[in-house]
């Protein structure tokens, strides 16, 4: 029993006398220790803010960031912040690291990981360096990588907009359809939120463009930058509204709009490549016209042809200007040509005639396509021209 | 004449009884680390230290430690001392601490340091196990580096990270790998006993007493060859 005392009491002595040693060692080296894992987890970091001497993670969960922001690194001598985001280009998770200055300049920013196609956008972040918010828009584009250029841009630009939050500012974080979205909420809430944007068939004017609410609770009309509600019964409700006797006008003309179907088949010339048509009591044509773009013309020189037209929905006044134009189907390559379906595409033709719809910005990358959204334009004339001559 | 006893203590440990290549301790981490120099220089020095600073303890306790509880308090000694010499690398040798890896933590077990413990420091005086400390260290370091010497010459064409020139296009990468460390490793205890013909002290001579069964061991050849040495 003795014995055993004395065995453990040895033992508990040693293991007393190694674990102040060791504790001693500890405190000297901790310290150090600390600062080499730090330096070592700072090297990337540092690859974006260079002159950074030190760096702390921000809780982001403090502040509403961009949606894209996943990390905040703060610099410790409060030159700045290093942000991660986590973005969409052509491919989905593409991670960028972004120094930004207190001040919103960028300090470098650099692709962590992607899984985009072409790969160029490993070294596009040094063309972001020394670049505040106004100057991010004029940074070159990746050629041929629309997506991933705007993505890339736009994870700058949260980056940027983070910075200012981080700071204490304030700043509109909120995405287009965000801001459209509660525009159209403000001047209509009986609307819930939900709107369509209208396809007109009528000539209206002095308004940009018109929505309907799902509900049928009324629309909103879109004039310059304001945005006016109308109720189901017609009435402004806008407090302020510019010229509300024109939208009243204009919702009363759209409401009384009748569309009749035209028999286009008995004129072989247009049968071939028209959809539908559509007449208005005013005199307006509604057409749907196909055209042979990247899908028919394409073959398989780039990426397999998907064999499909572009179809194309566009409403011409009775003297020949386009209203409004959408397109209603098209299966054009992911990440080019299907830029087609962008209302930023289509929207140019409106207000277009005959002789200058061709003066529109084409895609970026996507030329056959640009030229068979073209032909179905002027398709759409060829039928009205048609159709007016049967008549 | 004590001088001179010391003295061949401490050159005890480098050829004749050489820990790595004679003894044939600590293998595990003389075929890890020996790929490059580096490593096997950092390992050797790491060894030695831990080695030195567990001798010098465990021979200033030798006469508290009682003899049932003696493995666990030299485990408790050396893993101390392991650790403290694994932070300090971590604090002022980053780049050593990449290097070694796991190994370092592995000092603990490494059969020389408890294998001397066992052998030497709780029989002999402090300033004895000291030099013995030292000496077994300095042979444990001078064998890896030499092996690592054979290794990184000849497999990576280059000598502690920089690279010999007219050697690029002769890399023998297999020297690099463990089947390649084996089998320096039996050159080199090859070359020792060559060397050492004659001289080397019988292996029974310590491999009883070195055995931490030695004290309850029943086989009688095996005390016996023991209590001849």
């Amino acid at each position: 029993m003795r014995k055993n005392i004395k065995n453990t009491a040895v033992l508990v002595c040693i293991c007393v006398v190694i674990g102040l040693l060791l504790s001693l060692t500890n405190a000297i080296t901790a310290p150090i220790i600390e600062k080499n894992q730090n330096a070592s987890a700072n090297a990337a970091l540092l690859e974006v803010m260079p002159d950074g001497s030190g760096f702390e993670s921000v809780d982001i969960k403090n502040y509403t960031l961009p949606s894209t922001v996943t990390e905040v690194y703060k610099e410790t001598a409060n030159k700045g912040f290093v942000i991660t985001l986590t973005t969409s280009g052509y491919a989905s998770d593409m991670v960028i690291m972004c120094g930004v200055t207190a001040d919103g300049k960028v300090t470098g920013a650099k692709c962590l990981s992607s899984n985009e196609t072409l790969g160029k956008e490993k070294t596009y972040g040094d063309s972001f360096k020394d670049k505040d918010a106004a100057a991010v828009d004029a940074v070159d584009t990746i050629a041929g990588a629309t997506k991933t250029t705007a993505a890339y841009k736009g994870a700058i630009k949260d980056a940027l907009n983070a910075v200012i939050i981080l700071g204490g500012g304030s700043v509109d974080i909120r995405s287009e359809e965000e801001i459209l979205a509660d525009n159209l909420n403000t001047a209509l809430p009986q609307g819930e939120k939900k709107f369509q944007k209208l396809f007109l068939v009528e000539v209206i004017d002095g308004i940009d463009a018109v929505y309907i609410a799902e509900n049928n609770s009324g629309y909103v009309c879109v004039v310059g930058e304001q945005f006016i509600g109308v109720d189901a019964n017609g009435a402004v409700i806008t407090e302020g509204a510019e010229n509300p006797e024109a939208v009243t006008t204009a919702i009363a003309k759209i409401k009384a709009s009748t569309l009749k179907d035209v028999n286009f088949n008995k004129y072989p010339a247009i049968a071939d490549f028209v959809v539908s048509a559509q007449k208005t009591a005013s005199g307006n044509f509604v057409i749907e016209t196909k055209g042979a773009g990247y899908g028919i013309k394409g073959g398989n020189e780039y990426h397999p042809a998907s064999n499909e037209y572009i179809i194309v929905k566009v409403a011409i006044s009775k003297d020949g200007k386009i209203i409004d134009c959408m397109t209603v189907s098209q299966a054009e390559t992911k990440g080019l040509g299907d830029a087609c379906a962008d209302e930023k595409f289509y929207g140019q033709f409106d207000g277009k005639t005959k002789d200058n719809y061709t003066e529109i910005d084409a895609i970026s990358g996507a030329t056959l396509t640009t030229d068979g959204y073209k032909q179905a334009i002027e398709r759409a004339f060829e039928a009205v021209k048609v159709l007016k001559g049967g008549k | 004449m004590e001088k001179n006893n010391n003295l061949s203590v401490l050159l005890n440990g480098i050829i004749k009884e050489n820990p790595v290549l004679v003894l044939i301790l600590g293998t595990c981490p003389t075929l890890a680390t020996t790929n490059t120099v580096n490593g096997a220089f950092g390992m050797g020095i790491a060894a030695l230290c831990v080695l030195l600073c567990s001798n010098i303890f465990i021979s200033l306790l030798r006469k508290i430690i009682p003899d049932s509880m003696r493995i666990p308090c030299y485990i408790v000694i050396i893993a101390g001392f392991v650790t403290i010499v694994k932070l300090l690398i971590q604090a002022f040798l980053p780049s050593l601490y990449a290097t070694l890896g796991v190994y370092l933590d592995l000092i603990t077990v490494n059969c020389i340091i408890l294998g001397r413990a066992e052998m030497f420091a709780n029989k002999n005086p402090v300033v004895k196990s000291a030099l013995d400390g030292l000496g077994m260290g300095i042979g444990f370091t001078l064998s890896l580096c030499a092996m690592a010497t054979i290794r990184e010459v000849f497999g990576a064409a280059s000598f502690a990270g920089i690279a010999i020139p007219f050697m690029q296009d002769y890399k023998i990468e297999f020297f690099t790998k463990a089947p390649g460390g084996l089998l320096v490793y039996g050159l080199l205890i090859a070359l020792i006993y060559v060397i050492t013909k004659g001289k080397a002290p019988a292996k029974t001579s310590f491999s009883c007493q070195g055995c931490p069964n030695a004290a309850t061991c029943t086989i009688e050849t095996c005390s016996k060859k023991g209590e001849n040495a």
